[in-house]
């Protein structure tokens, strides 16, 4: 008879020791990776779903689209888009890291990855929002 | 000064599942966590058992997991924890023989699949098989890898996928592919181009936090992963 092996991280643990292990950049880079691509995978889904009223005829897309365009629907299409932006900047790292010998300097490229990602954030916040700010104060 | 140490204690013919047991001892600032140990042991409580060997750092046997991060305990001072409550475990994902021994024979079994061994196809040279500067410094970092083992067990792929072969194992490949005296390259490559191998490397830098050598293992592993991408071609 084999005997139960004891190990102190049991794989059916697996959340809550990724959680308690010590982590640097490295590791926060990866979770934030698994995190937004599962975002992304859901939003796939969700994007097709909500594409679904074409079957249905012109005034039943427009109805949902006029959902969609509602500011607090803008607010999280710029959330949705911080996702992407970090998905794609990190996935960028992890090619220069693969690739490009960005392993030596990887520290320096998840900095990196967070000072782009946020400018650009917020420059597309610009873009989405400025019209309906510029307006408040007419 | 006063430490209270917390060390995960496993008995295999008492307890069924591991226990934290506190131990406060009386140490200096300049004291190793594996002083601190033998205090524990010779002092509080002789069943404690730990691996030690060579107690400087070249031995590797006493990798274990001090506040949740894989050390030496011979490479790491009471003062580099500001909090004197200091957390021990056995490396994590390895099966525990008792306490702080971990069953390394996996470990070890993942090695061997790499040939960790020189594998030339020429015949022996007369005096001696001669090495380029250059060549050498190829493999310069790889060849300071002490088989603690802390890589390893510090890997987020290898605690859900036990088959995965971990990075010592592959470190230990690219030292003997990139050696300019092996003919083996194609061969160590086929063995670690495969599902539960190379590619399990998602890039974390686990392994490169915790090594006791400061050996920058994921570069190793990035050149390995070039030179399998590049023989598709």
């Amino acid at each position: 008879m084999e005997e139960k092996k004891i190990k102190f991280f049991e794989q059916k643990n697996w959340i809550k020791e990724n959680l308690s292990y010590y982590k640097d950049s490295g590791s926060w880079a990866w979770i934030y990776h698994r995190i937004s691509g599962i975002a992304l995978l859901l939003y796939i889904f969700m994007h097709i779903w909500s594409l679904s009223p074409l079957t249905s005829g012109k005034e039943a897309f427009e109805h949902k689209m006029a959902m969609y365009s509602t500011p607090v629907f803008s607010v999280i299409e710029w959330l949705l888009f911080a996702i992407v932006l970090f998905h794609s900047l990190n996935g960028i790292r992890i090619v220069l890291v693969d690739w490009a010998d960005g392993a030596r300097y990887h520290k320096k490229l998840y900095k990196l990855t967070w000072i782009v990602g946020i400018v650009l954030f917020l420059a597309m916040g610009f873009v989405m929002f400025s019209h309906e700010i510029f307006k408040l104060f007419r | 000064m006063k430490v209270t140490l917390s060390i995960l204690r496993y008995d295999p013919e008492k307890d069924i599942k591991p226990v934290r047991k506190d131990y406060t001892i009386e140490a200096e600032p300049t004291d190793r966590i594996l002083d601190c140990l033998d205090k524990v042991k010779w002092q509080h409580d002789g069943s404690l058992a730990y691996r030690r060997s060579c107690s400087h750092g070249i031995c590797g046997s006493d990798a274990m997991m001090i506040n949740g991060k894989n050390q030496l305990a011979c490479q790491i001072l009471v003062q580099d924890f500001k909090k004197k409550y200091i957390k021990i475990d056995p490396l994590p994902g390895l099966p525990i023989i008792k306490d702080l021994i971990v069953d390394m024979t996996g470990f070890f079994q993942k090695y061997d699949i790499v040939k960790p061994y020189l594998i030339s196809k020429d015949l022996p040279p007369p005096k001696e098989r001669l090495q380029s500067q250059e060549e050498r410094a190829l493999i310069d970092e790889a060849v300071n890898c002490i088989l603690c083992g802390a890589c390893t067990a510090s890997c987020p792929s290898l605690w859900t996928n036990e088959n995965y072969i971990g990075p010592a194992a592959l470190l230990k490949a690219y030292r003997f592919i990139y050696d300019s005296r092996d003919g083996a390259d194609n061969e160590r490559l086929d063995i670690i181009d495969t599902q539960d191998g190379l590619w399990r490397c998602h890039t974390i830098f686990n392994c490169v936090e915790v090594c006791p050598k400061e050996i920058n293992i994921t570069w190793h592993l990035s050149q390995l992963k070039k030179k399998c991408a590049l023989r598709e071609f």
